[in-house]
């Protein structure tokens, strides 16, 4: 019931037949279909960050007793649109001693590659955009990406804040783009796939007949995997406590310190939509995607997947209002001196488990 | 007939895009903006190996060379220039014959190349073959592979080495 992937697939299906009777095509029919659905999936990846942005303002003012945005709609839920609105209005600076087309081309640099990242995510039943076979390397590989458009706004904007800001961001994500690769090795070895489709749909059932199949629930390997996992994530992403890139009390504010308007709207738009990214990528690896509870219930798979990254999207949230900033060095030590040996060790332990299991 | 002509499109926008950011690699005069080019070139070459249906392979091109190594190229030039010091030339007074050398060796490659790989085209249907590579590098494969490994691994001993050895003095 209300399983969004069937309905969309038949209507897909009808329109393309519905063009190719007037003429079109199959070629043509086909281009059309994925100029929807590609249409469809951008908007709905700019829309989440505005979502995200209340919800950080929200849970921010809440643990720490205030209200938050109050005056803008009911519980100021059109704050977001109103500050879209103000930044599109603002003044495009662009700094005498920069390099200028760096500098305009740095935030689309790091912007674009977070919506092609969406293509393999499993919303759901039916609901992925185009199901890779390489999935998850495919999303790790793309998003790499983004780093050189944080390193083009830090060299681009001929400033030292924002090339301290760079330099330091550069370090830290290639950092930890290691151990946060290495910790999704397990989940491969064990359902021999890498298409975030297959992991999801491989999740399905029970264990004694209460406990879902979900790779968290596999004892050790699955809890070392998840919270490598995320705390790679949360330092790929730059917020609190990793986000020395843009520390505001030691760099103004980082790499997109001379960036102003829609350009620097646009980092943030990459900074939640990657933060949505991970949580979606979470929800597929670990909690068994769209996969609920109670099978065949009444809620359906997508609801479950928008539920259970909107969980972790939570922990983002909650993470950068509890825990103070890392120094640098610290940072550095904690990768490559904790995260990546216990990613290898995992590893390990995954492959002497499979190796039993078969 | 759409079916026909789209690869062909394709695959010469891409070699152009391609060419023309190689280009720009060799003659931006700052080495940022070369580096930066060079990225994008190397993303270009990505779509090309997807294009023939290698997906792993052009995966592993965005995440090894563009998400790696130029990230590495490009922190050391952070560290190691003057911001928007572009003045330097890229050339020398020898550029005329590196480049009537350059453009020898690129025919001798398209008269091999024409003559070994005569009649492969584009085949998106080879996509998933990621299975197939993992069985030959740990199959047929498995002693080069291993070999390749030790290779690394002498290689990152050796940069610890010296890295310890400039530290102590």
């Amino acid at each position: 019931m209300f399983e969004l992937g069937p309905i969309l697939s038949k209507a897909f299906a009808t329109l393309s037949g519905w063009v190719i009777a007037h003429g079109v095509p199959a070629m043509g029919a086909w281009i059309i279909n994925k100029s929807i659905q590609v249409g469809a999936l951008v908007l709905g990846v700019s829309l989440v960050p505005m979502v995200l942005v209340y919800a950080e303002r929200k849970v921010s003012a809440f643990m720490q007793a205030r209200l938050g945005p109050m005056n803008v709609g009911p519980y100021g839920i059109f704050q977001t649109l109103a500050d879209g609105v103000k930044l599109i209005f603002k003044e495009d600076v662009i700094p005498i001693g920069s390099d200028r087309i760096l500098h305009v081309l740095a935030p689309m640099v790091a912007c674009a590659p977070a919506f092609v990242c969406f293509a393999p995510v499993p919303f759901g039943k039916g609901l992925v955009p185009i199901n890779l076979d390489i999935g998850v390397i495919f999303i790790f590989a793309v998003s790499g990406i983004t780093t050189i458009g944080v390193l083009m706004a830090g060299w681009g904007s001929g400033n030292k804040f924002s090339m301290l800001g760079g330099i330091r961001g550069a370090a830290q994500i290639v950092s930890y783009e290691i151990p946060r690769v290495l910790s999704v090795v397990p989940v491969l070895m064990f359902y021999g796939t890498q298409s975030l489709q297959g992991i999801a749909m491989a999740q399905t059932g029970r264990w004694h007949g209460f406990l879902p199949k979900w790779f968290i629930f596999y004892p050790v390997i699955g809890q070392i995997a998840f919270l490598i996992f995320l705390i790679a994530s949360v330092a790929e992403t730059n917020r609190v406590p990793f986000d020395i890139p843009e520390a505001e009390s030691e760099l103004v504010a980082g790499f997109h310190t001379e960036f102003s308007g829609l350009k620097f709207a646009l980092f943030f738009l990459a900074e939640y939509a990657y933060v949505f990214l991970s949580s979606a990528m979470a929800a597929a690896l670990f909690f068994g995607g769209g996969d609920g509870f109670s099978a065949g219930g009444i809620i359906p798979s997508w609801l479950w997947f928008l539920g259970k990254t909107f969980a972790i999207v939570f922990l983002f949230l909650w993470f950068r209002w509890t825990f103070p900033r890392l120094r640098v060095d610290r940072l550095m030590q904690f990768c490559w001196q904790f995260l990546l040996p216990w990613s290898l060790a995992n590893i390990a332990f995954a492959g002497l488990a499979v190796l039993l299991r078969s | 007939m759409i079916e026909q002509w789209a690869p062909i499109v394709i695959f010469g926008a891409m070699s152009a895009l391609l060419i023309g950011l190689s280009l720009v690699v060799v003659t931006a005069r700052s080495v940022f903006r070369g580096a930066i080019a060079l990225a994008a070139a190397l993303g270009v070459a990505a779509g090309l190996f997807a294009l023939l249906g290698a997906d792993f392979v052009a995966a592993g091109q965005l995440l090894i060379y563009v998400g790696g190594i130029m990230i590495i190229m490009l922190f050391v030039i952070m560290l190691s220039q003057r911001p928007l010091a572009k003045l330097d030339r890229q050339a020398n007074d020898q550029w005329l014959w590196a480049a009537l050398f350059s453009l020898a060796v690129t025919c001798g490659l398209i008269v091999q190349f024409r003559a070994v790989y005569r009649g492969v085209f584009f085949n998106p249907e080879a996509a998933p073959t990621s299975a197939s590579i993992g069985r030959l590098l740990l199959g047929d494969m498995i002693v080069p592979f291993e070999a390749v490994s030790l290779v690394l691994l002498a290689a990152l001993v050796g940069a610890v080495y010296f890295g310890l050895g400039k530290e102590e003095s």
